[in-house]
């Protein structure tokens, strides 16, 4: 069997030494694979991106990308922290904090320019972006002046433009309009055509058939309580209901009372 | 023509509330606190907006290399320290707003921003020195205050007056490499001359956490008014404010993370690279050669003629 690119074994994680984040945590990540990360509200899933992007670092257990360990050593390697920050991209949850630059063309270029790219690449690979996500009327506004779908594209874009072999996404659908949520979702299908792997934390289950090719569901404890394909976990209702993913909605059809999950 | 910055801040920015009719006066005592706090944050906003709008326009200084902007104006820095001639410092002030005009920065704005504040609060800071008290000289003025005699100097006069317009000329520079520059590029400017990378690092992070910060307070401070209403007393905005400033510190030092992170992850190790597309122009040269004129010029009149 192939290495895992991404691996976890036995991983903890805790804010300020007392708040738990992740605990125990067993993951595996294969090359290439789209894995959606799902899970209620403060069960580890923006933990778990924040450490696979090494920005955090387990405090017990074993992580290691593409066989080699993370470690805050490794990570202090200027020329290692270079090719891993050019193969994996983290698009945050918060876009706002995302986009620090004072325009959107700015923010787009910061990653290539810090990651040395050579500049007619950078301008190809932003041409690209724009093009593929509609930014060209945003390029030389503030972020400022963006609207929430809008910041959530140009965020994408900043990391697209480093075309990296890993895309990680907290939460990219979010509060979202449907034509915005289709915009994002073919963006990752054409990652996935590209052959990148995806780690997505989500809580919309109804596009995560349509993008993932294994579900981790997160539970209460912080860690993985079921894996399995998307079919699979999205058909037991019972298991979503009880850890908070779904819920059943009812409301009247004429004078009839209807109620399906949602 | 539309302004595009007012527009912008009316539209994004400020809230509805400021700018229709049902604008709370600022009155008083009542609720002055938070109005107040909201109000500064806006013009904080709306002051940086404005600047960065400048520092794009197409003028005579944005259009100039910045390397040779800088250097520029550190050799003019140092003829306003070292001359001794209000005239060479009036002249160098007037030769900044010439350069503000032909940058095309307005005229009323940059004497309010040059005259205003620091060089004002420096004039009140200098007037014990034309009393013969701390200067003595020549007499050109005495009178009696509180029971005392107090001569008024000529040469008090003249070391106020060259301080004084020192500090409005150096004030003036700072500003014109302020307003025609982009952040961003000033900072990578920084660096290009050598500036502790810690100095330029902190200096860029504030810049981009700034906004985030401004935006939580400007939220909080109108979630507070929207449960209190507009009518509150002094003490009590006083007492709202001062029980949010410590979630507010945690809040912005979990912002600072959050934005040091997001530029972590694409790359950032401290030193800031942007798409600078520096090419000196002929004109750049000229700027520089008229500012070490200057310099030599102010060097060569202090010697022989001072």
């Amino acid at each position: 069997m192939a290495e895992p690119l991404f691996s976890l074994n036995d991983v903890s994680f805790s804010y300020q030494g007392s708040i738990a984040g992740l605990n125990g945590l067993d993951l595996a990540v294969a090359r290439g694979e789209r894995t959606a990360i799902i899970g209620a509200n403060g069960t580890g899933k923006s933990t778990l991106l924040t450490l696979l992007d090494a920005l955090i670092f387990p405090q017990k257990g074993r992580f290691t990308f593409a066989g080699k360990e993370i470690t805050p050593r490794v990570m202090n390697d200027a020329a290692f922290q270079r090719e891993f920050r050019k193969k994996v991209g983290f698009v945050f949850q918060n876009p706002d904090i995302q986009l620090f630059c004072p325009t959107v063309k700015e923010d787009i270029l910061f990653g290539p320019l810090q990651l040395g790219v050579p500049v007619p690449e950078i301008n190809r690979r932003l041409k690209s972006a724009v093009e593929r996500l509609r930014l060209a009327p945003l390029l030389e506004r503030s972020p400022h002046q963006l609207s929430i779908g809008e910041k959530k594209k140009a965020a994408i874009a900043s990391v697209l433009v480093i075309e990296p072999e890993v895309l990680l996404l907290d939460e990219p659908t979010a509060g979202l309009d449907p034509q915005t949520v289709r915009d994002i979702i073919a963006v990752l299908q054409e990652a996935h055509e590209a052959g990148r792997t995806v780690v997505m934390a989500t809580h919309d289950l109804h596009i995560v058939e349509e993008i993932a090719d294994v579900i981790h569901v997160f539970g209460n404890n912080r860690t993985i309580i079921r894996s399995g394909a998307p079919e699979e976990i999205l058909a037991d209702t019972e298991f979503l209901q009880k850890h908070n993913l779904v819920h059943t909605h009812v409301h009247r059809h004429l004078h009839a009372h209807h109620a399906h999950v949602h | 023509m539309k302004d595009p910055i007012r527009s912008f801040i009316q539209q994004a920015i400020v809230p509805e509330i400021f700018h229709s009719g049902h604008t709370p006066k600022l009155s008083g005592r009542t609720g002055g606190v938070l109005e107040k706090t909201v109000l500064r944050v806006v013009d904080f906003l709306k002051a940086t907006v404005e600047n960065d709008a400048l520092a794009s326009r197409t003028g005579f200084l944005q259009g100039t290399d910045p390397r040779i902007k800088c250097l520029s104006v550190v050799l003019l820095l140092g003829c306003a320290l070292l001359t001794k001639s209000i005239v060479e410092l009036a002249l160098l002030y007037a030769a900044c707003v010439t350069l503000a005009v032909f940058s095309s920065i307005s005229l009323l704005f940059f004497l309010e921003r040059t005259l205003l504040f620091i060089p004002l609060f420096s004039f009140f800071i200098v007037i014990p020195a034309i009393f013969n008290v701390i200067t003595p000289g020549e007499s050109v003025l005495s009178f009696k205050a509180f029971g005392a005699g107090l001569t008024i100097t000529r040469q008090g006069i003249d070391s106020a007056l060259i301080f004084f317009m020192r500090v409005l000329a150096s004030v003036s520079l700072t500003i014109l490499v302020m307003l025609t520059t982009r952040h961003h590029v000033l900072l990578r400017t920084l660096r290009i001359f050598k500036v502790p990378r810690l100095f330029v690092m902190t200096m860029s992070m504030c810049y981009r956490y700034i906004f985030l910060l401004l935006d939580v307070l400007h939220n909080t401070f109108i979630a507070i008014k929207s449960r209190v209403g507009y009518v509150t007393s002094a003490k009590t905005g006083r007492m709202l404010v001062a029980a949010n400033m410590a979630g507010m510190w945690l809040r912005s030092y979990r912002l600072y993370g959050q934005v040091y992170d997001a530029m972590v992850s694409r790359g950032y190790t401290g030193e800031p690279i942007v798409l600078d597309n520096f090419k000196p122009h002929a004109g750049d040269y000229l700027l520089l050669a008229a500012s070490l004129f200057t310099l030599i010029g102010t060097l060569w009149l202090n010697r022989f003629f001072r």
